[in-house]
């Protein structure tokens, strides 16, 4: 793998989003919106408790607000033509992936640096200032599953007919066990009982799942991207 | 003479299906021992002391069903595994018909799961680890199934749902740990580590439904790729007639 390769592809698709700012901008409106909705949504008469429910809202938004963004990882490469150009770069299939990956990861975590502390605003939930470590631990580990994952079927998704359509149907049901283990970890968080052995049980799982799903991405990469 | 060419033109009009009538003993052998192994569960083993009480006996139907699932997902894996590595047609055609037998065992583990819930638990559906992860893998292993479709190439349909196949039953077991972080846990360990827990008539019951289901799949699978080398060989046909 070259790590020059490597920083050269994520530093295009960076300046790429900060040039054009599509993206990233059409996922933090989404991840806003549906908070919005969701409050109004799950609102019962007399004002229920919120707070039980955030941990679960909170994956809900980010898991559909990073299929915004995955949909898109090779969106640029495919309608001006210059995939072709990228596979005959002379790079290892693994490193495209490492360099897709990452700027998906770098995408979902800046939508997160502005919506969680929107999040903590709107669902008052001010305990999430004292667990901080245990929750953003939780967070770097689901984030980087979902890039994983998410990067490795979204490469499979481009080949295909109506591709947009394709990739929410595939990758949700794999992401689903992620989604139990950060949703339920976070309302941990969130309910004062982090650090309690439950916490720490959802952040071992999450590494077994994004290393599973790092070993089979580097493994079928290759296969994945064709040609 | 006459009767040589009628013979002649019924063969042609009517091809058989590849190694049909072994397919056909096996299926016949897999009606003999469900039949058998429900005669057993039914008449011979003893009604459930527990608060199952006679919904147990749906177990000699719903277990089997929901192992045969699994074996039939991971001769899926198998296939996509040898497609990946060899790039056969034939194994592509095995993971298919492995995945729609599958898909079709879930199913069925869902239906006798419900009914078996209702009458267990007084609910129609509970949000448990099994129940849940196989409604998962339906899900997923639908999904395998949209995939193929959204792809024109045949070559390139047949890698990426080998792919998607692998990464699916890796999934699976993983879900069903991620279900044990919820709380719930009605689900009857039957086969657990303190052995099975089962009278030894119980015990004869499932295995010979077990080996019945098993035998149902072989059969199931066999008569699938042999309709499916039927329609390989109609469409040579019809290539060939540059139709």
């Amino acid at each position: 793998m070259g790590l020059r390769q490597y920083r050269a592809m994520v530093r295009k698709d960076i300046v790429r989003e900060l040039r054009t700012r599509e993206t990233v901008v059409a996922m933090l409106l989404f991840v806003v919106l549906a908070m919005v909705v969701f409050h109004y949504a799950f609102t019962v008469p007399g004002g229920g408790d919120l707070s039980l429910l955030t941990g679960g809202m909170l994956w809900v938004v980010f898991v559909f607000g990073a299929l915004l963004g995955l949909n898109r990882t090779f969106a640029h490469e495919k309608d001006e033509g210059c995939f072709d150009g990228l596979l005959l770069c002379p790079v290892d299939r693994v490193t495209i992936f490492l360099a897709k990956m990452t700027a998906n990861l770098v995408f979902l975590g800046l939508i997160q640096v502005i919506a969680v502390p929107l999040f903590a605003l709107f669902f008052a939930t001010g305990r999430m200032a004292t667990h901080l470590p245990a929750f953003l631990a939780l967070v770097v580990l689901a984030d980087l599953g979902i890039a994983a994952l998410g990067t490795l079927l979204a490469t499979i998704a481009m080949h295909t007919r109506a591709r947009e359509l394709l990739l929410p149907i595939v990758f949700l049901p794999l992401v689903i066990p992620l989604l139990i283990a950060a949703a339920s970890g976070t309302s941990a968080v969130l309910s004062g009982t982090a650090g309690s052995g439950s916490v720490l049980g959802r952040l071992a799982f999450l590494l077994v799942y994004d290393g599973v799903f790092l070993v089979l991405a580097y493994g079928t990469y290759d296969v994945a991207i064709g040609e | 003479m006459e009767s040589a060419s009628t013979a002649a033109a019924s063969a042609v009009a009517r091809p058989a299906v590849p190694g049909l009538a072994a397919t056909t003993a096996i299926l016949a052998a897999a009606g003999v021992a469900l039949l058998a192994g429900l005669l057993v569960g039914f008449w011979i083993a003893p009604t459930d002391a527990s608060t199952l009480g006679f919904s147990q006996k749906i177990f000699y139907f719903h277990a089997p069903i929901a192992e045969t699932a699994l074996l039939a997902y991971g001769v899926a894996f198998v296939a996509a595994l040898l497609y990946l590595r060899r790039g056969a047609a034939r194994y592509d055609r095995l993971g298919v018909a492995a995945v729609r037998l599958g898909l079709l065992f879930s199913l069925l583990v869902m239906v006798t799961g419900v009914i078996w819930g209702r009458a267990a638990w007084g609910v129609w559906w509970a949000w448990e680890p099994r129940l849940t992860t196989f409604l998962i893998a339906c899900l997923l292993y639908s999904a395998y199934f949209v995939l193929r479709g959204a792809v024109e190439d045949e070559s390139r349909r047949a890698t990426y749902a080998a792919l998607f196949a692998v990464v699916a039953f890796v999934d699976v077991p993983i879900t069903f740990f991620a279900t044990r972080f919820l709380p719930a846990g009605l689900h009857p360990v039957v086969l657990g580590p303190s052995g099975s827990g089962m009278d030894y008539r119980d015990l004869i019951a499932f295995l010979i439904s077990m080996a019945g289901m098993t035998l149902l799949f072989v059969g199931l699978l066999r008569l699938e790729l042999g309709i499916e080398a039927l329609r390989e060989e109609l469409r040579e046909i019809k290539y060939r007639l540059g139709r």
